[in-house]
């Protein structure tokens, strides 16, 4: 069975994004108009309005920008110490997650880190989670 | 976004309406509950209506008016309709939000001519009801970022004010003993204010031994949960000397939202929510006609101790990355240059979501607070910044 995390919030858009996870793709919806990259998932670009776009396959490559370590546990799928992280995106957007193969004490500023997958279930079914660890192991 | 704002429309509005009451709760007492003890989270004792309506009679009687005078209400946390059935009130406008969008929402509504006198009223149980700001309850109150990311386990407000402080040490350098001088000032203040939730006083070696939450921000870097109702009374100004205390002015206001990738964080990590606040304070200083060295008494949204960097960043009272160095030794405690969050704020006296900076900062303007008394304060100021929906008010001194 795969592991059980704290539930994801679902819209007709969303669900598009975690369907592309049970393959193993990380897709972002990159407008037809002008090109901008957008997360969450929604039906407008908010630079032009226009709803044509596509989803568009990620490098999986960020650099990081921030971290934050829970030493309180909010979640029972998530005990603490748990340790989340936001990243750059190479293609722009700001992406939060937790990483892996790495410990906070070695995380620093503009790190650049690459996507993992890691397995997920919650009351909408089976999914992908992605997160993120060292260029190399 | 277009540049939009007509100083010529604003300017008269300055000095148009002024604070004739204030009212809260005992926050203390009711905290510590009869036997002196706290009351323990989930135990009901109070609903917020018990709370928002003890606090408008306060107002009225501290003003000298009565509900018959009120002609437009501001309800937050309240069903409006419940509130004004419970009141006996018909008012001929409402609106709502928090304690600055409704002060200004009020002056407008004045200035229209829909009503003369604005009755704002807030209640809050929820610490009788366990309100919960992190985990599987959350909703978001309408922000996406409180939830969207529970299934990497980032939750809770505290943790994304984590993420901006971390930010703001790894860019400047800042260091979690300069963040701990803003805490320790607040638990100051409350000691000083006899309706303070906390009373006992905490050295900066105590910040430094207490729990991480959230790392970098630990237990006192977090405000308070507790019960408690506050209201304000806004009149229009020529019609404010008829009421019992001295009116406190409503001189200057600005309001101004960064909402653009706000789920990303964008502009909470890359940007520190300073866009909003240079945009607020482009409006407030001038409407008002003062600057950030005309300032005696400061007040700012302190869910968490890092706003104040934040804002005193973003309003120009220091320079950007400069907020560490600047809140130390004393210069932001009574008695210092720049006196902030007097009551003890939402850190240490209590946790009415901006409410309970209001009242503080007319008390000071009206003088007589003893050993919390700001000496010789005639221009206060408070920033409001939730997830960058920013505003500021200027109050000054009537006439
Ligand atoms: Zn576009």
């Amino acid at each position: 069975m795969a592991t059980p995390r704290p539930i994801r919030s679902m819209d007709p858009y969303a669900e598009q994004f975690w369907s592309y996870t049970q393959i193993k793709e990380f897709r972002l919806q990159k407008c037809s108009e002008c090109g901008k990259f957008r997360w969450p998932p929604g039906p407008t670009c908010d630079r032009c309005l226009s709803d044509e776009f596509e989803w568009t396959l990620m490098a999986g490559r960020g650099k990081i920008l921030s971290w934050t370590t829970f030493h309180r546990s909010y979640f029972p799928e998530y005990p603490a110490p748990h340790t989340t992280i936001v990243l750059e995106l190479d293609e722009g957007p700001l992406f939060a997650a937790y990483p892996v193969k790495i410990g906070p004490e070695d995380l620093s500023e503009g790190m650049e880190l690459s996507l993992r997958w890691t397995d997920g279930l919650d009351e909408f079914g089976d999914y992908n989670l992605p997160v993120f660890g060292p260029l190399t192991e | 976004m277009a540049t939009s704002l007509d100083r010529e429309r604003l300017g008269p509005l300055k000095d148009s309406v002024a604070i004739v009451g204030v009212g809260e709760t005992d926050y203390g007492s009711d905290y510590r509950g009869a036997g002196g003890k706290a009351v323990a989270k989930g135990e009901a004792r109070y609903d917020s209506y018990t709370l928002a309506s003890r606090a408008l009679k306060r107002a009225l009687d501290d003003a000298g008016l009565n509900k018959d005078d009120i002609d437009g209400l501001c309800v937050a946390n309240l069903s409006s309709e419940r509130a004004c059935e419970l009141w006996g009130m018909n008012p001929r406008w409402s609106g709502g939000g928090d304690a600055a969008q409704s002060i200004i929402e009020a002056t407008m509504a004045i200035n229209c001519g829909l009503c003369t006198t604005v009755a704002l009223v807030y209640g809050n149980a929820q610490r009788s009801m366990n309100t919960a700001y992190g985990g599987s309850r959350v909703t978001g109150g309408g922000i996406t970022s409180y939830f969207y990311y529970a299934p990497w386990g980032l939750t809770s407000q505290g943790a994304l004010y984590a993420l901006l402080f971390q930010r703001h040490k790894l860019l400047y350098g800042t260091t979690e003993e300069q963040l701990g001088a803003i805490p320790v000032a607040f638990r100051k203040h409350a000691c000083m204010n006899p309706n303070a939730v906390m009373q006992k006083p905490i050295t900066i070696d105590d910040y430094l031994n207490a729990r991480y939450i959230a790392e970098p921000l630990r237990l006192f870097d977090y405000c308070l949960i507790n019960d408690g109702g506050v209201a304000i009374i806004v009149r229009r100004a020529d019609m404010a000397k008829d009421c019992r205390q001295p009116p406190i002015m409503v001189s200057g206001f600005g309001w101004s939202e960064e909402n653009v990738d706000a789920t990303q964080l964008r502009p909470r990590l890359k940007d520190f929510y300073h866009t909003a606040h240079r945009d607020v304070a482009a409006q407030v200083y001038p409407m008002a006609g003062v600057t950030p060295q005309d300032i005696d008494v400061f007040a700012t949204y302190d869910s968490f101790s890092v706003h104040l960097l934040a804002s005193l960043e973003g309003f120009g009272f220091c320079k950007e990355g400069e907020g560490g160095p600047f809140v130390q030794e004393g210069r932001i405690e009574i008695g210092g240059d720049l006196p902030c969050n007097t009551s003890g704020g939402m850190l240490s006296e209590s946790y009415m979501q901006s409410w309970n900076h209001q009242p503080e900062l007319v008390r000071q303007l009206r003088g007589g607070l003893g050993q919390r008394q700001v000496q010789g304060a005639e221009v206060a100021q408070y920033v409001h910044d939730v997830a960058g929906k920013c505003k500021s008010i200027i109050y000054t001194k009537g006439n």
